[in-house]
């Protein structure tokens, strides 16, 4: 995966419109899928997206390590995702940080406030995409570790990158890793 | 699922996601796996971590929901269009 996004990005940055709109596209549904599953807001992601796609363009033609772009996509898909969580600062019955109370908090964290239970429109479209049980367990882990278990799980990326976008070191990684999916397949199974 | 307490259990668990994940020598996978055979508590550990693994992993082959998609390939070209003319 990092590879096939290199090589887009090499070639969307010598000007090839049809490189440019599938790398594009792509940014733009993994910025989507992250924003959904880490943050919980599909309004948010929608934005989340919109920021991923203008950045990514800017972007693009100035990046000296193409292997290196999956890292700073996840950067700037965090850091949008930050960005909006401090926007609903105020707003009631919303969500804590995607990444607690810091680094090396170990057990600070908290878990997050899950949203009202009505199904909304945003809800029965992303029950079509992805099992509810296995989104509502995702969320429910303490903000640290489902973002390790996003990155690392779902979105594939490498230990080393998940370490770059957290600033974690990788033994770090690999330990929150192990711990999120305990704690996952526990919530799965509290909902047997 | 419940972890064993048992330190030759808590040794081996220590590493268990690093087995899931394809990263322990041989050797090493060949004690988990003769510990899982004598050791019913781990085994099923093993197993559950293996199948929410799986269940994550299978979520990266998910198309987004179609409006979702739709909405992105049209910001694209809207963009590209804009910017690079058709």
């Amino acid at each position: 995966m990092r590879a096939e996004y290199a090589e887009l990005v090499r070639q969307a940055a010598r000007g090839e419109r049809s490189a440019m709109e599938r790398l594009l596209v792509r940014v733009q549904e993994a910025a989507y899928r992250f924003s959904l599953l880490v943050c919980g807001h599909p309004e948010d992601a929608e934005d989340v997206m919109q920021d991923a796609l203008l950045k990514t363009y800017q972007h693009v033609g100035s990046i000296a390590d193409p292997n290196a772009f999956r890292t700073w996509l996840y950067t700037t898909v965090r850091n949008a995702c930050l960005m909006k969580r401090r926007r609903h600062v105020g707003e009631p019955r919303h969500f804590e940080s995607i990444e607690g109370e810091g680094e090396a908090g170990g057990g600070r964290e908290r878990a997050i406030d899950l949203p009202d239970t009505a199904p909304r429109p945003d809800d029965r479209m992303m029950d079509g995409w992805i099992d509810r049980r296995l989104r509502r367990a995702i969320q429910a882990l303490p903000p640290t570790y489902r973002l390790v278990l996003v990155m690392r799980e779902i979105d594939g990326l490498s230990t080393r990158e998940v370490a770059t976008v957290t600033g974690a070191s990788e033994a770090n990684v690999k330990q929150r890793l192990h711990r999120a999916r305990v704690m996952l397949r526990r919530e799965l199974e509290s909902y047997d | 699922m419940t972890e064993s307490s048992r330190p030759e259990c808590v040794a081996l668990l220590a590493g268990i996601s690093a087995y899931l994940d394809g990263e322990l020598p041989a050797t090493e996978c060949a004690l988990i796996e003769a510990h899982c055979q004598v050791c019913a508590q781990c085994a099923v550990l093993v197993e559950g971590l293996r199948e929410t693994v799986g269940l994550c992993r299978g979520v990266a082959d998910l198309p987004l929901p179609d409006p979702v998609r739709a909405r992105a390939r049209a910001s694209v070209r809207k963009l590209l269009d804009e910017v690079m003319g058709t």
